[in-house]
């Protein structure tokens, strides 16, 4: 199938772009790289009579990092540019190392970062890790900013919380605490290249040999990736030994809530949640320590 | 053994450079001028009939210049086995019934797709739903729904080999093993989806450009369905981006292009999307494999009892062809004393399966090479030993079928097993990973005529000129396989030319001799490289007449066309260059152009093939314990093609059998519901990535094949066999986990594992 028709309106501000999606409500739809966008449009799924593009808006291009505010990810910077950047790769292993597995080369040159977010897959590569991290989304409107906690903007598959005229301009992520590790695990039929059928995140931070702060993030196991909440739970302020991350995995399993589809059963997928739940801590801790 | 000038040279295909640089026309590449775009509706139910069909909305609809149904055109069915017309059981709309998801039932033509999408969507169809089946066993239950009437049981053929006493020979088995085996069904996914572009002339013939392997096949059943004369029917084959046995047959588009090209006077394209290609698209064959085999205690092989069903689909599409060839490939790579083999094809209302690469062997083989590697462990001895022990060698006579006239097995085997170092590895591997072997046999073209046609099985024709070069006119086709290329180089080789010196013409019914059956079966390079050679060998005759009158030479010389010159053998100087040799014919026939026809139709070889290839390939895997996924680290390759042609396309054609086995033993499957296929895209539909293929290492076993052109034969189709057992196997070294119904998911291998805990707990 072509693409259906519609208009196309690219404005240079942040402002200019609110106001444009206030106007038009429901019958716009923003693109960054359009890697989702154009797809679910040929295939009929979406039929949008204006797509608002991002491309000419400069300052939404940006990664950079300061100390004390943390990471920002500009709504338009490159999946492959997040996978490369120098300060991500150090500071933020995990929010790179998903970046550089998601889909193919040709669409990390296309796509970004924040719109694999605002596509809100719950097999989407990049939540979980940014989750993990405690990450913020900024949202701009024509009446300004507000900010919203990542775990809390997504309603179910394709829907965020996002009202008529905002725009998510990017996303903050918190300076890593000391003594802190952050691992990103998945799995798929394919080896590489592929969408993830399981995927999880857990970020550990230890502190004096115990664990003063704890998350694991599921994702493509539930209509939005989830917290396993009573995992965290069974970890936070004890040792994490090799034991209790063996009980926090089986927790976490119990939590998911996965369907069975063409890409995996759900039997597989508790199996895989307890099994990459185990890798992601025993990794995040390894991290930690060496930090 | 000869010395060659061209032939085993690795020569670069001159279209390689054409298809990465985008240059290559493919069939939807071609725009005509007043141009329609065709669509095809399709059933949304497995099983029902046709009430009522109506197309007045559709027809309405401003830009639709043609809606054609079922009721419109002749009554006429087809299919590939003429000879046998009650296996002709399709036409390319559906009149009655529709049998699966996906059948054609009606076509739009409009001035451009998205009219012709939006007009599909006006067209109503009144269906009477029919109780459907899904699978062999359900299909062949007393009182199941009749899928078509003349096959009440619905069975559409069935097939009986025999030959020694099976029953005696069972009698003096020491061991005897019986499994059931299932495979499934996977896609050609060929990257070029099928596409088709007809015109209609002033005099009512019609050109037809087609994505196929077998213009001459579409040739002769377009112009049967559209009741026309064959002559009247041209088929041209643009540049194909493979077919794998996706592509052989008439199908529905190119019927409907000629069609509504014909009642409209205007071009009609029609060029299928992925998503139709995955959801309605031929497939293997998936089966049901019973195997009963009997050994003595040393290993020797008995007697062997085969079943197999096969699961057809909706209509036989190239289903007969394979419940024939999957029982010869049964009695294949072993000397079984005593064998039986009973096939039957059984309609089920899904997406019919075809002919694809291996053709029954990858299902039949991965029965054979599974018992084989199971019967190995049971009788403590190596399963490449007993492979070794059975052995078919040169010489061996498979009653009714073949003598082996060329065969490397052995060494295949035995180079497979030193490259691999395979001794060693299978007692040394670090945990998780294993090591296993398969093996395979293919044909080298079939010499079966169920299409009956009327002309040599091959034809070439050359001609030469005195600038030195030559034009070879085949109806051979290339359809990414590297044919064009083969055949010049064979040619090349035959005249003492050099590749540049020859032009090739290829794959149009209209202007290239008559006939060639195609591009399936591992057949062009042996029958259409014979053809040429035949050609060659006449012209070579008319020139060496020439310059022997010249040098007034003695007629028991003994002449050569060598490095673009014509001479006497042994005396160079008597001679002349390639081009003055031909112009003394062409003057001594008073301007009559020097042009010779070869033809190639295998005679007297049996029921089979004139030619078998072997090899022998050894599978290295790692099994991560936890989430049950297979990484294949490594492939050993030995086999026996004969006299290789190109090497560097040969190791091409093994490095494309290794991804699609790979596909084939890991990931690739259909989901289906209610006979709808869910994964309709390469997201879902998991072929392997390039980072998913294993590190490769091949060799050739050096073998000669009298039969073959220059000693070629088969290399490439038969290579898409042993993968899959050697990886189960592979698998099974490193896990416990014996597969026997493929695909080998990571469910299945935790499930296997989890069993082989409880089976060792049980035990201690």
């Amino acid at each position: 199938m072509g693409l259906p028709k519609f208009n196309y309106v690219a404005p240079e501000t942040v402002q200019e772009a609110c106001q444009i999606l206030e106007k038009l409500g429901g019958q716009a739809k923003v693109m960054a790289g359009g890697t989702d966008l154009l797809i679910k449009m040929k295939h009929g799924a979406l039929r949008p009579k204006t797509i608002v593009g991002l491309r000419k808006i400069k300052e939404l291009r940006k990664i950079s990092f300061r100390k004390n505010q943390g990471l920002f990810i500009g709504a338009m910077a490159l999946l492959e540019e997040v996978a490369s950047h120098p300060k991500v790769k150090k500071l933020y292993p995990a929010v790179a190392y998903a970046a550089s597995q998601t889909a193919t080369v040709q669409i990390r040159n296309m796509g970004t970062v924040v719109g694999n977010i605002c596509n809100a897959a719950p097999s989407a590569d990049n939540i979980p890790s940014l989750m993990a991290f405690g990450a913020e989304l900024i949202i701009a409107s024509p009446n300004g900013e507000r900010r919203i906690l990542l775990e809390n903007f997504f309603k179910g598959p394709g829907e965020v919380n996002l009202n008529r005229g905002e725009l998510v301009k990017g996303v903050l992520v918190p300076p890593p605490p000391e003594g802190s590790g952050v691992s990103y695990q998945f799995i798929s039929q394919r080896s590489k290249v592929d969408i993830a059928a399981v995927c999880v995140a857990a970020m550990v931070v230890i502190d004096k040999g115990r664990t003063r702060d704890v998350k694991i993030v599921l994702g493509a196991v539930a209509p939005t990736p989830i917290r396993a909440l009573e995992a965290e739970g069974l970890l936070r302020g004890k040792k994490l030994a090799d034991r209790s991350i063996q009980k926090a995995a089986e927790q976490a399993s119990q939590e998911a809530r996965p369907i069975t589809d063409m890409r995996a059963t759900s039997e597989y997928r508790r199996l895989m949640v307890a099994v990459l739940t185990k890798r992601a801590l025993l990794e995040a801790r390894q991290m930690a320590l060496a930090s | 053994m000869r010395e060659f000038s061209v032939v085993g040279k690795d020569i670069p295909r001159p279209d390689a450079w054409l298809k990465a640089t985008g240059k290559a026309v493919y069939t939807d590449d071609i725009k005509l001028p007043g141009m329609l775009y065709g669509k095809l509706l399709r059933s949304p139910l497995p099983h029902a009939r046709i009430v009522n069909i109506d197309v007045s909305k559709a027809q309405a609809l401003p830009g639709v210049k043609c809606v054609i149904t079922g009721q419109d055109i002749p009554k006429v069915k087809y299919g590939n086995w003429r000879l046998f017309p009650a296996t002709q059981d399709e036409y390319a709309l559906a009149i009655d019934k529709v049998r699966f998801v996906g059948d054609e039932v009606a076509a739009v033509a409009a001035i451009d797709p998205d009219i012709a999408a939006e007009a599909l969507q006006l067209i109503e169809v009144e269906y009477e739903e029919l109780p459907p089946v899904f699978d062999i066993e359900s299909a062949l239950k007393e009182g199941a729904p009749v899928i078509h009437e003349e096959s009440p049981n619905n069975v559409s053929v069935t097939r009986k080999i025999e030959y020694g006493d099976v029953e005696e020979g069972f009698s003096k088995a020491d061991y005897v093993r019986e499994d059931t085996f299932t495979v499934h069904a996977v896609s050609h996914a060929y990257l070029e989806p099928c596409s088709t572009v007809a015109q209609c002339d002033l005099d009512g013939r019609i050109t037809l450009w087609t994505s196929t392997q077998t213009p001459y096949i579409i040739q002769c059943l377009l112009a049967s369905t559209l009741e026309m004369r064959e002559n009247d029917v041209r088929v041209i084959k643009p540049y194909v981006g493979g077919g794998f046995g996706g592509k052989m047959e008439l199908r529905p588009w190119e019927f409907c292009a000629a069609f509504m090209a014909k009642l409209t006077g205007r071009p009609v394209k029609f060029t299928l999307t992925r998503e139709e290609e995955l959801a309605t698209g031929r497939r293997r064959h998936p089966m049901v494999i019973y195997s009963k085999v009997g050994f003595k205690k040393d290993g020797t092989l008995v007697a062997k009892d085969l079943k197999i069903s096969l699961d057809g689909g909706g209509y036989n599409s190239m289903g007969p062809t394979a419940t024939f060839l999957c029982g010869n490939f049964g009695a294949m790579l072993y000397r079984y004393p005593n064998y039986r083999f009973f096939g039957q094809h059984v309609y089920t209302n899904k997406p019919p399966a075809g002919a694809m690469r291996g053709f029954g062997a990858p299902q039949s083989l991965f029965a054979t090479e599974t018992q084989m590697n199971m019967a190995a462990e049971e009788l403590g001895i190596d399963p490449i030993e007993l492979r070794i022990k059975n052995a078919m060698v040169e010489g061996d006579v498979i009653p009714d079928v073949a003598t082996i006239s060329s065969c490397g097995f052995i060494d295949s085997l035995k180079e497979a097993a030193r490259m691999s170092n395979w001794k060693k590895k299978r007692k040394s591997l670090a945990p998780g990973e294993g090591i296993g072997v398969g093996c395979y046999s293919f044909i080298s073209g079939g010499v079966f005529n169920w299409f009956n046609t009327q002309y040599p099985f091959s034809a070439a024709e050359v001609r030469v000129f005195s600038d030195g070069t030559a034009h070879l006119l085949t109806m051979a086709s290339d359809i990414g396989q590297g044919s064009d290329t083969a055949l010049k180089q064979i040619l090349a080789e035959e005249l003492g030319l050099e590749m540049k010196d020859i032009r090739v013409t290829s794959a149009d019914t209209a202007v290239t001799p008559q006939a060639d059956l195609g591009t399936w079966g591992s057949r062009v390079t042996l029958m259409a490289g014979n053809a040429v050679i035949d050609a060659a060998k006449k012209i070579k005759e008319k020139l060496f007449g020439a310059v022997s009158a010249r040098f007034n030479l003695n007629v028991i010389y003994d002449m050569e066309c060598k490095g673009g010159r014509v001479y006497a053998k042994g005396r160079p100087d008597r001679g002349m260059s390639f081009g003055e040799a031909v112009a003394m014919v062409q003057k001594a026939q008073r301007g009559e152009p020097l042009v010779a026809r070869g033809y190639y139709t295998p005679r007297g070889k049996g029921l089979v093939t004139p030619a078998f290839s072997f090899g022998a390939q050894v599978a290295h895997v790692a099994v991560d314990q936890e989430t049950g996924k297979v990484e294949v680290k490594k492939i050993w390759t030995a086999h026996d093609c004969g006299t290789v042609i190109n090497p560097m396309a040969a190791e091409g054609q093994l490095e494309g059998s290794i991804h699609m086995a790979l596909g084939y033993a890991l990931s690739e499957q259909f989901v289906m519901d209610k006979g709808k296929t869910l994964n309709t895209t390469f997201l879902d539909y998991k072929i392997p990535a390039a980072m998913d293929m294993p590190q490769s290492k091949s060799a050739i076993v050096d073998t000669y094949e009298p039969e073959g052109p220059m000693g070629a034969k088969e290399v490439g189709e038969g290579l898409v066999s042993p993968t899959a057992p050697a990886i189960a196997e592979a698998v099974y070294h490193a896990t416990g986990y014996r597969c026997k119904d493929l695909p080998i998911t990571p469910e299945k291998i935790l499930k296997g594992l989890r069993d082989t805990k409880k089976r060792k707990r049980k035990r201690s």
